[in-house]
């Protein structure tokens, strides 16, 4: 597993052209995620950044190039294979089970995994960090406001226990303080040696708390850098933002 | 009163039977929105397991069931991967197709492996019945309720409490959410065909020690029987699918008890209709019921067609018409006609499943109206034939427009279940309406085909009538797919939420579209009428409507000379290579298979 170990990269992809159909969404694209750090993909609306995920997680195959993950490649692989080998995944729109209880939800998080005894325990784990989650364990996911159901999308992706988390847009659509609070879970998340894979719409956001940032315009990759220097960026600045979803 | 208990208790018992059927249906169509009209054919071939366990190789009941749900769900994995799983990204209606094109391929290999004759399978259970209140139940009543609750309770267990039940429910809920939790959904398939297959089966084999009678034609009927269960009861519902199924069968006892046994499917299909239109989301759904399925895409592969030269086409037709002055051509001429009367049938549903996007599964219904109004219209009012078809042409299409409205609101496979129950309504009404149509006597001594008083009964003539009406109404149809009124149907199939926010009425245009396209299958089931000289209400039967939609595929939706020339080859291809009738079912279904996967714009491309 770990030839890939001492590099730094856990995640990374390389001179990805991506279509749907006839028409091209991603031109040659690099992107990497080095282990441990939260990396944020920026990018208007339609530019191509929720399909960057799903290259990731094997749900559209790019035409040409490589994604690696942890030193090996994984782009011939099916989607259930790739999730296994521990990447994790908020979707865009976080795509809960609805009919299904929270608990259910968060159990199917988990369905990769055999080792019953651990599970249990990052149940409880996940509990105890999503305290807003315990409360509603046994109603059905679809009955939860949409910032609890970014809590359980987001529980539910760890129960997977991997090694990196891919999210689609957390933010999106919840209110200020459920975005903060989401904030500082991802950052938390990190902390306990999670990298973040995080594709986001709202650049000022996202840069508090990555450390590294791209910013992808019409399936190129149009500028990358250390998120600090991202955020100082009069480019970025002039393009992102202040964005329409801007939060303060 | 007594006798109304033991209706009930029928009902129940059919109801669990249809139960078992349902179930399946609405798991598979719970998981990948795919209404499996192979199910049917499953149910025969496991009372043909069953049969061959229990008869031939003698075994006790308790292994005479357990070899059936195994070797049913055997097939339906085969089925999943073989027929289905190669269709996984295309439109939706692909698959159901594609379950119909196993269907006939399973059918038919049982009846090649069998004979068409039918079997007793009695039921190796002691004969007593146990008196309750006024009624009795029999212990088969007994096995078949049990079996029906068993499978229900291990069902819920499963889906409730085992890891693989659990991503059945996830998959159903969100296919690409579930891989994305590392479900992998083709296992999920796998595992719901499985589970469909294997209840159907045990259905089969039920209702063959039953009614101590089986045999390879009641595949169709069974489909049907599970698809309006699971549609009372809501598509991919599945406790929705065995209370639809308990209702179903009550319905139909009750009606058999207040009209006769042949009132059964007319009160299934009325059922059907009424559900489907008032709650398409059947009687169960909640307020948290998933809004109607969108189940958009009709089966449009985008495609250039072929332009076919008008020449061509003109030297073709030429070339038809000179072909009775051959010698020894009566036996193609026999051949011809028959296959330009289907070409007919077929531009009539190219139009409204190509051109207009609604796949019907219905238009045999149509030929029945024309062949009996055309009939009647001769016969009984003593109009002559010349008027009489013409006149069949438009009863048909106003009778079809109105019958087919109530579905107008539907959209994509609810259309093609709708239009289904349309047909096979228009049969059974035909056989109870004894006053007007004879019933199941049928109609014989139906005048042969005259215009004034030049008798035109010669194979000859025959052959030139249906060629002159079929390159009329073609030519017609043709033109009218190049005016704004055929640009309209296509942007209604294209995107009818678009069409209409462009201040199109879709009923007026469905309405419009569905009324050419009954005259042109009025016309042809009316000059069938007076060529075969004796109609009955199974003159055309749904297996009809799918073989048009068979040729309609096969010559490129939506594409007049296509049908023409899916029409002919499906008739005519297996004449000139003297394929026996059964082959002939197998062969349609091999075709429609693989034209699906292979070549979905048809030979000539749609248009
Ligand atoms: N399933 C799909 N089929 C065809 N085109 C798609 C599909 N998904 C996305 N697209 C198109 O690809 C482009 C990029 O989409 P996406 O990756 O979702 O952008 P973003 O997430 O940045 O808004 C858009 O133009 C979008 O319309
Ligand atoms: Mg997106």
């Amino acid at each position: 597993m770990s030839e890939g170990g001492s590099r730094g990269d856990l995640l990374e992809l390389s001179g990805i052209d991506t279509f749907y159909g006839p028409a091209q969404v991603h031109f040659a694209m690099n992107l990497e995620v080095r282990r441990g750090q939260i990396v944020c993909l920026l990018g208007g609306n339609a530019s191509g950044k929720s399909t960057t995920m799903k290259v990731i997680l094997g749900l559209v195959k790019p035409r040409a190039g490589t994604v690696r993950f942890d030193g090996q490649d994984i782009t011939g692989l099916s989607t259930p294979a790739i999730i296994a080998r521990g990447i994790g995944s908020v979707p865009e729109a976080r795509r809960l089970f609805g009919a299904m209880t929270v608990r259910e939800n968060l159990l199917m998080g988990a369905y990769t995994r055999r080792d019953r005894a651990e599970v249990n325990h990052d149940y409880d784990r996940m509990l105890g960090l999503f305290p807003r989650v315990a409360q509603r364990i046994n109603n059905r996911a679809g009955t939860l406001s949409g910032g609890e159901q970014q809590m359980v999308a987001m529980a539910r992706a760890l129960m997977g226990r991997p090694r990196l988390i891919c999210m689609d847009e957390p933010t999106m659509g919840l209110s200020p303080l459920y975005v903060d609070r989401v904030l500082e879970l991802i950052a938390a998340i990190n902390k306990e040696g999670v990298s973040v894979f995080m594709v986001e719409q709202n650049a000022s956001l996202a840069l508090q708390i990555a450390h590294h940032g791209y910013v992808l315009r019409t399936g190129v990759i149009a500028l990358s850098g250390p998120a600090g220097e991202l955020a100082r960026d009069p480019r970025i600045r002039d393009a992102y933002l202040g964005g329409e979803r801007t939060a303060a | 009163m007594g006798a109304w208990l033991d209706y009930t208790i029928n009902g129940l018992i059919v109801g669990n039977i249809y139960a078992l059927l349902a179930v399946g249906l609405a798991l598979i169509f719970g998981v990948s929105h795919l209404i499996n009209f192979a199910q049917g054919s499953i149910y025969t071939a496991g009372a043909f397991i069953g049969w061959t366990c229990a008869q031939r190789l003698g075994t006790p009941l308790p292994v005479t069931m357990a070899a059936v749900v195994l070797g049913c769900a055997a097939l339906g994995v085969v089925i999943e991967r073989v027929g289905l799983r190669p269709l996984a990204g295309s439109a939706r209606i692909a698959p159901l197709l594609a379950t119909i094109g196993i269907s006939f391929v399973l059918d038919q290999g049982l009846q090649l492996l069998y004979s068409p004759d039918p079997r007793s399978l009695p039921s190796p259970l002691p004969a007593w019945r146990i008196q309750v209140g006024r009624g009795t139940i029999g212990a088969l009543d007994i096995l078949i309720a049990a079996t029906g609750l068993v499978s229900a309770a291990v069902l819920f267990g499963f889906l409730r409490f085992s890891r693989l039940g659990w991503a059945v429910r996830a998959t159903a809920q969100d296919s690409e959410a579930a891989r994305q939790m590392g479900v992998n959904t083709d296992a999920v398939n796998r595992t719901v065909f499985a589970i469909a297959a294997g209840l159907g089966g045990l259905s089969g084999l039920l209702v063959g020690m039953y009614y101590n009678h089986i045999d390879t034609a009641m595949s169709f009927q069974a489909t049907l029987k599970g698809v309006v269960a699971q549609v009372i009861g809501g598509m991919g519902n599945v406790p929705g699918a065995i209370a639809g199924s308990l209702l179903l069968g009550l319905t139909e006892s009750y009606g058999v008890a207040l009209f006769g046994s042949s009132y059964r499917n007319l009160f299934a299909f009325v059922l059907l209709l009424i559900v489907l239109v008032l709650r398409p989301n059947g009687l169960f759904a909640g307020r948290q019921a998933m809004s109607p399925e969108p189940l958009t895409g009709t089966f449009i592969a985008p495609s250039r067609p072929w332009d076919v030269p008008r020449w061509a086409v003109a030297v073709c037709v030429l070339l038809a018409a000179l072909l009775p002055f051959l010698p020894n051509s009566a036996y193609a001429l026999q051949v011809l006609t028959n296959a330009w009367l289907y070409a007919l049938l077929a531009i009539s549903l190219t139009l409204v499943a190509g051109t207009l996007g609604q796949v019907s599964l219905g238009h045999a219904g149509l030929l029945l109206i024309g062949a009996y109004a055309s009939a009647l219209l001769a016969l009984d009012s003593g109009l002559p034939v010349w008027l009489s078809i013409p006149a069949a042409g438009f009863v048909t299409a106003a009778l079809g427009t109105a019958l087919t409205w109530p579905a107008f609101r539907l959209r994509s496979h609810y259309v093609s279940i709708a239009t289904l129950g349309i047909g096979e309504i228009v049969g059974l009404v035909i056989l109870n309406w004894e006053s007007l149509t004879h019933g199941p006597m049928g109609v014989t001594g139906v005048p042969p085909l005259t215009a004034g008083t030049v008798e035109l009964d010669s194979p000859q003539a025959s052959y030139w009538v249906a060629l002159a009406v079929l390159v009329l109404l073609g030519l017609m149809q043709s033109r009218l797919l190049g005016t704004h009124l055929g640009r309209t149907f296509r942007a209604i199939r294209d995107d009818d939420v678009a069409a209409r926010a462009c201040g199109v009425s879709l009923d007026r245009y469905k309405g419009l579209a569905f009324a050419v396209s009954g005259f042109a299958a009025g016309i042809s089931g009316a000059i069938s009428a007076h060529l075969y000289s004796y109609i009955n209400n199974e003159t055309f039967t749904s297996q009809v409507s799918v073989l048009a939609l068979t040729m309609v595929i096969l010559g490129g939706m939506g594409n007049v000379l296509g049908a023409v020339i899916g029409a002919v080859a499906l008739t005519g291809l297996p004449e000139v290579f003297r394929f026996t009738a059964e082959y002939r079912q197998l062969i349609y279904g091999l075709v429609l298979l693989l034209m699906i996967r292979f070549r979905p714009q048809g030979i000539l491309g749609t248009a």
